[in-house]
């Protein structure tokens, strides 16, 4: 191979195929894309026996898809963290990464580790353009956000305060987000449950689940032609809404459509606001001490929000994908293996957080401020809920670029959550009822469904 | 409970219906042939939920889930086990020839018990050794095995007269024998003729047969996984010490009358070269393992499927009772009806797209030959058993599979360059134990009370992904 470089090519590019070709006597094209990197074919003999020390016996690989696992994973996370750094799932076909450090040098490792977008797991690739990283688009967000978080949530809690109970996850954390994103599209009030039925199930649709994606796959469809006439009357007559930015995109491949409104609502979600919400407000309620010190110093509740996300991520694990063979965790990781980071056992680990499974406000050796990167500020780690962000095309700090979707995000969780102190006086745990989280399938977000809640 | 709007009254509905499910997603046992029902997508095709490949009801009953696959999705995207299957017969033999674009480098499940094998080189580095192993059980050198292999059956099932049994798998009763065909003779006399043509002691099949057994059972990286590395280590030290011993002395191969009729395979290995260097003792211990785990457990799964299905069709099995030859056409037609392994791992080497469904490169494509196998495109009928049928090829196993003449050669042992090694061998382990059995036993019949049942409790139960563990048959001694 190194004998024969093509000279027609730039220095470093070696194609090791290219051109397309055709095989199959039933007719069946396979296009093969020119490939300038090692594509995962090689002849030689890669050593990788497992040694009798090496096996994970502790651990039934069927278990990380089981429905115990969907209700409590972190005892499984922690037989992955204490035995097996780097666990080979050879029924998921993927790695398990468990440990914080490992975890975010995997997170910030953009040159070894590729994500993959929601539509690529919906095998949708051509469906649209994700245009969250434009500037306008950003903007609009960030100020819709900043504008309506308090209105919106104040208006919830006004359908609910005269009641004097109420069930905070299904009634405010999951409509919340909704509400909030109807807001900053400026879609009509009237629209609220068809636009909330067809955008959950977009974002439920996206994983292993047939009947959930392909009953996603026709929300995205019906939600594209929801957008088509709203985004052409307001690329006429631009508002200061997220579909008039897209709409006044300019982009270099043509102008955006209403499905690329739809691929950047996919992909920015709305998984951690709502499943931290809900998950926020169980700990404080199941907390009382801890409840009490925040209600008396609202300052703790960007604390409070930031020490949720580090006890009860919603989002567990993420995926992330091998761009060539890497050697890391003392194994040889094939191109395209798929590496499971999970957050919510390395938000646990006990190398890193002192008694890590309570729930302490104030703790005092996590990070208070998003993770930014594998060093952390102040020497202290943060919690994993975002994953670590990549670097953006953009200057750190710029003038006119909002803050980061993270410290968005928490600024309007602590804004709904002040609503909540204030609306809802005398607020604690419906009696008799015991909360927990859970997933509702394998994958999805861990969060705490039903939290009656009585108030005066 | 106090939802007052729509979507929150729809959100209740779902958290409801996922509580009130049972802790474990059980799907239905269906009758053979029926797949139970996934839910449909918008435009009314059957929907395949990933959860089923790890259900019992698949184990039992996939091909009706195969079909849907065929015939739907022909590469099949598993987004819960992260892999795509390939389904229909015409993709499965170009992907297995096409050894460049679809390589078989070390992540299937094998690599991890049984260790670097020919299974997972690719290219040259495949082909230069598959020459040197794979000629000690072809051709010639498989003809001066077949007396060994004729010896070992009959002294099998020869000592069912002699032997003390206690009783399990032997024994008679108003001049009727009753035998478990497995432990009586399938489960071991591969394994002893892996043991004879590889020029092992005959005092260690005993261990052989606890170590492909316990390395087997740790393929999947489950609890018995511990199990199966040590079972593998401890062949790998047995087998380091044989080679050592073999460097100096070679041992042959002797037939009936106690002629040397060659050097058994560690022998030769011992003496081979490559690149002007003698092979290493771990690169043959490697595939030593890979032939004891290959050499046992796909025969003996294909010499009790041809029972089981033979003796469930008297009508094939007086014509074959009446004409010997015809075991061939029992032996392919079996691995086509139901094949003990139920394909092979390959990942793809560059992006495709193939049927509309884009594969990243280094993706997990799983070739199914058992859906292969099923493939209505090419086999009419596929789920009857029929061995007279006239589109399958039934001749001398192929490297280059066959088409032609409105036949097909299945595709149990693959085809191309990965085609298995031991392919041939298995074919007359199959057919001349067999044979002998079908001389010694006189009106065999299936001890149906002995057997397990379908879900009716009444018929015999399907083999499924899983061949016949146990066969209980009865027959006349007088």
């Amino acid at each position: 191979m190194d004998g024969e470089a093509d000279t027609t090519l730039a220095a470093g590019e070696r194609p090791i195929w290219s051109g397309d070709m055709t095989i199959g006597r039933n007719g069946v094209a396979v296009a093969r894309r020119a490939v300038t990197k090692g594509a995962g074919y090689r002849s030689y003999e890669i050593h990788q026996r497992m040694r009798v020390q090496q096996s994970t016996e502790k651990l039934n690989p069927l278990r990380l898809v089981s429905a115990d696992f969907a209700v409590s994973p972190y005892p499984v996370f922690e037989i992955l963290r204490e035995n097996y750094p780097c666990y080979r799932d050879w029924i998921g076909n993927s790695y398990w990464i468990s440990r914080y450090d490992d975890v975010t040098s995997v997170f910030v490792d953009d040159a070894n580790y590729e994500s993959r977008s929601k539509l690529w797991f919906y095998g949708l690739e051509d469906f649209g353009r994700d245009l969250r990283e434009h500037l306008p688009v950003l903007v609009s967000q960030a100020k819709s956000l900043d504008a309506n978080a308090s209105p919106v949530a104040n208006a919830i809690l006004d359908s609910i305060a005269s009641l004097g109970e109420a069930d905070l996850a299904i009634e405010f954390a999951a409509r919340y987000p909704i509400e909030l994103l109807m807001r900053t599209l400026n879609l009509p009030a009237a629209d609220f449950d068809a636009f909330a039925e067809r955008y959950w199930s977009m974002q439920r649709g996206f994983d292993w689940d047939p009947v959930a994606e392909s009953q996603g796959e026709q929300a995205m469809r019906e939600l594209a032609d929801y957008f088509r006439p709203l985004l052409e009357s307001r690329r006429a007559n631009p508002g200061t809404d997220m579909i008039s930015a897209i709409a006044g995109l300019d982009l270099a491949d043509g102008p955006a459509t209403a499905e690329d409104v739809v691929v950047t609502l996919l992909e920015a979600d709305h998984e951690t606001l709502h499943g931290g919400l809900a998950n926020l407000w169980f700990l404080l309620l199941a907390h009382p001490d801890q409840l009490h010190q925040v209600a008396h110093d609202r300052r703790l509740l960007k604390f409070a929000w930031f020490e949720t996300l580090r006890h009860s991520t919603p989002v567990l694990t993420a995926r992330r994908f091998a761009r060539h063979e890497v050697e890391r965790f003392g194994l040889l990781l094939p191109e395209g293996a798929m590496v499971v980071c999970a957050a919510g056992a390395a938000n646990h680990d006990p190398r890193i957080y002192s008694e890590p499974d309570r729930f302490i406000v104030e703790r005092k050796d996590l990070c208070p401020r998003e993770p930014r990167g594998q060093y952390r500020a102040d020497g202290l780690p943060a919690g994993l809920a975002f994953g670590l962000g990549k670097p953006t095309r953009y200057p750190a700090v710029p003038l006119d670029r909002p803050r980061s979707i993270y410290a968005l995000t928490r600024d309007t969780a602590v804004a709904a959550s002040n609503a909540i102190l204030d609306r809802l006086p005398g607020l604690r745990l419906a009696p008799g009822t015991t909360p927990s989280l859970r997933s509702l399938r394998i994958g999805e977000m861990h969060t705490c469904w039903r939290l009656p809640v009585k108030f005066d | 409970m106090l939802a007052t709007c729509p979507f929150s009254k729809k959100l209740e509905q779902l958290v409801d219906s996922v509580e009130a499910a049972p802790p474990s997603m059980a799907f239905p046992l269906m009758p053979v042939g029926q797949a139970c029902d996934m839910g449909h997508g918008a435009d009314g095709v059957p929907l395949i939920d990933p959860r089923i490949f790890d259900s019992w009801e698949f184990m039992r009953n996939p091909y009706p889930y195969y079909r849907i696959m065929r015939d739907h999705y022909p590469v099949f995207r598993d987004k819960l086990h992260n892999c795509y299957y390939v389904t229909r017969y015409q993709d499965v033999t170009d992907c297995y020839f096409d050894d460049e674009g679809f390589n078989t480098i070390p992540k299937g499940s094998s690599s991890g018990v049984l260790g670097n094998t020919q299974l997972e080189l690719s290219g040259i580095e495949h082909k230069r050794r598959r020459n040197l192993y794979g000629q000690h059980l072809v051709g010639q050198s498989l003809d001066l095995r077949i007396p060994v292999i004729e010896r070992l059956a009959d002294e099998w099932i020869t000592g069912w007269d002699q032997q003390a049994w206690e009783g399990t798998a032997v024994r008679d009763k108003n001049g009727v024998r009753t035998v478990e065909i497995g432990k009586a003779f399938a489960n071991e006399f591969p394994i002893s003729v892996v043991c004879g043509v590889l020029g092992f002691p005959d005092e260690a099949r005993g261990q052989f047969y606890y170590w492909y057994n316990s390395m087997m059972a740790g393929l999947g990286g489950s609890e018995t996984q511990k199990q199966g590395l040590e079972a593998r280590q401890d062949l790998e030290d047995y087998v380091g010490e044989l080679v050592e011993a073999r460097r100096i002395k070679p041992t042959y191969l002797l037939d009936k009358d106690g002629n040397q009729v060659g050097k058994d395979i560690i022998s030769k290995l011992c003496e081979t070269k490559i690149d002007g260097d003698y092979l290493s003792t771990e690169e043959i211990t490697s595939n030593i393992a890979l032939v004891v785990g290959g050499g046992g457990e796909t025969t003996r799964g294909a010499i009790l499927n041809m029972w089981y299905l033979l003796l469930q069709h008297p009508d094939q099995f007086a014509r074959v009772l009446g004409d010997e030859t015809l075991w061939d056409a029992v032996f392919h037609e079996t691995l086509r009806h139901s094949t003990p392994i139920g394909g092979q791992p390959r990942h793809n080497s560059f992006d495709l797209t193939m049927h509309g469904v884009h594969v990243p490169a280094g993706s997990l494509m799983n070739m199914v030959d058992f859906s292969a196998n099923r493939d209505e495109r090419i086999f009419k009928d596929p789920g009857i058993f029929d061995i007279f049928r006239d589109d399958l090829y039934t001749g001398k196993l192929l490297r280059s599979g066959f088409a032609g003449e409105g036949r097909h050669s299945h595709m149990a042992f693959g085809v191309g360059p990965h085609l298995c090694p031991g392919a041939w061998i298995a074919h007359q382990e199959a057919t001349i134990g067999s044979r002998i059995l079908a001389r010694r036993m006189k009106n065999p019949r299936i001890r149906v009370s002995d057997m397990p049942k379908d879900i009716d409790g009444v018929s015999l139960a399907p083999m499924g992904l899983i061949s016949v563990r146990e066969l209980w048959l009865d027959y006349d001694l007088a």
